[in-house]
């Protein structure tokens, strides 16, 4: 049985009081500073730190990722089954090397001619950090400013748009996913060329909001950058309407939007150094 | 030489949340190594320690991601001080009372902690939305509890050496 020592903790109400006011104060200085003020300058110098070690632990757990990935695709098929098992017996063949070099280089060649096609100025890049934490939707690449690279870029997949830099260090940056909360990308719908804007959400999903109500949606449309605000060029393929919900009561219709880039996973992306720059840390085209 | 443990604890969970947790997410729900070390602190070490280790933590926390730095330090403050002072005037002993305690803080921390963002101006917060990463979350910090805090415990215990878990608790 533990006594209680209370007594002991008379002077804890008044430390505890000084860590809160103190902790007031940070919040306040974060958004009275600039981007160049301490505590950004140490948040970067922190994540500038971090960024090897991220990387690190993205190689050593190589394996897990494997096993986790082997584990999802368990779901799968029968045919898919089947293919994946002849496409098997034919990887076998081939040194697990060359594999990894051959489907690196695929990759970048589908990154390249999905650049080059676009006429953009582009900087390809390795994904080394993850989102560190369950809030954020934040990924880590190892580009950075001594690249080239700025806050307000937009940040590119085979597929279409992930995302933006968000902070960049001498040679890493972060890039905030579309899907972050904090991310709004001015966008707008293919078909009927309404325009809205895409946002992030806590749970991950995508949205398109602010789209008229009198616009004909349809699921399945597919949704671009619109180039409104400047930040992302436009045309860039965001993903497609995956749900639509028109309730009387509301202003706009509720979209949600699949992204047509798979943000779990990903390993090269480019980064578009060739478009305007946005200094403001949140998503552009609001 | 034993005042620097809770800080090596810290700086082991940093470490842990850039280069390990990342990749042991489950359907996009990542403990929070941060969390559980400075709540695995205030149950061994007391509110004080606690809620030094909270601030710590917290504010390392805030320094990984890209939303305001100060609101991480505020609530994992809180919750160091309070885990501490639960289990300072707790008489119960055994495994369950560090997974309760946890199971509750990690629940108390992450809500919170979204909801001062939110009080902050951060948009697209919802409660079921919090509540769905939140739960799954304060549940996965739980499961990790029950492996680590035994040892974690003992480390940070060097002084009175523990044999067992129930006595760890």
């Amino acid at each position: 049985m533990r006594i209680s020592q209370r007594e002991k903790t008379g002077g804890d109400g008044w430390i505890l009081a000084l860590l809160l006011v103190v902790a007031f104060i940070l919040i306040t200085i974060y958004f009275r500073e600039g981007a160049t003020g301490p505590l950004h300058t140490a948040r970067r110098g922190v994540q500038a730190v971090l960024a090897p070690v991220g990387h690190a632990g993205y190689a050593v757990t190589a394996p897990v990722r494997t096993v986790g990935a082997w584990v999802g695709d368990l779901g799968v098929s029968r045919s898919d089954l089947e293919a994946l098992r002849r496409q098997n017996e034919e990887m076998r063949q081939r040194l697990a090397a060359l594999e990894e070099a051959r489907q690196e280089n695929e990759r970048l060649r589908e990154l390249v001619g999905f650049v080059e096609a676009r006429e953009l100025e582009a900087l390809g890049a390795r994904v080394i950090g993850s989102p560190p934490t369950l809030w954020e939707g934040v990924i880590t690449i190892d580009r950075g400013t001594e690249e080239g690279v700025a806050v307000g870029m937009p940040v590119l997949a085979a597929q279409g748009l992930i995302g933006q830099i968000v902070e960049a260090g001498p040679h890493s940056s972060r890039v905030r996913l579309i899907t972050d909360q904090r991310s709004g990308v001015a966008a707008m719908l293919q078909a009927t060329r309404s325009e809205g804007v895409v946002n992030g959400s806590i749970e991950g999903d995508l949205t398109l909001d602010y789209v008229s109500r009198e616009t004909t949606l349809t699921v399945g449309d597919v949704v671009l950058t619109s180039g409104m605000g400047g930040v992302y060029p436009k045309g860039l393929l965001i993903g497609e309407v995956s749900d639509v919900q028109i309730n009387d009561a509301d202003l706009f219709p509720r979209i949600q939007v699949r992204p047509s880039a798979a943000l779990v996973g990903l390993e090269e992306v480019v980064v578009l150094v060739g478009a305007p720059v946005d200094s403001g840390e949140t998503g552009g085209g609001e | 030489m034993n005042r620097l443990i809770p800080f090596f604890t810290i700086i082991v969970a940093l470490v842990l949340q850039v280069a390990i947790v990342p990749y042991i997410a489950i359907g996009g729900v990542m403990p929070n190594a941060l969390l559980l070390s400075a709540v695995t602190i205030a149950l061994v070490k007391g509110p004080r320690a606690g809620m030094l280790a909270g601030f710590a933590a917290g504010l390392l926390f805030d320094l990984l991601g890209t939303a305001p730095i100060g609101p991480g330090a505020l609530v994992f403050c809180l919750v160091g001080f309070i885990a501490g002072s639960i289990q300072e005037n707790t008489f119960a002993e055994g495994w369950l009372v560090p997974l309760i305690v946890v199971f509750f803080a990690s629940l108390t921390a992450e809500v919170g902690y979204v909801l001062v963002l939110a009080v902050l101006g951060e948009s697209g917060v919802t409660l079921l939305g919090v509540l769905g990463r939140a739960l799954p979350a304060a549940l996965y910090n739980s499961l990790l509890a029950l492996l680590v805090y035994p040892w974690v415990a003992r480390f940070l215990r060097r002084e009175k050496p523990m044999t067992t878990f129930r006595r760890l608790a």
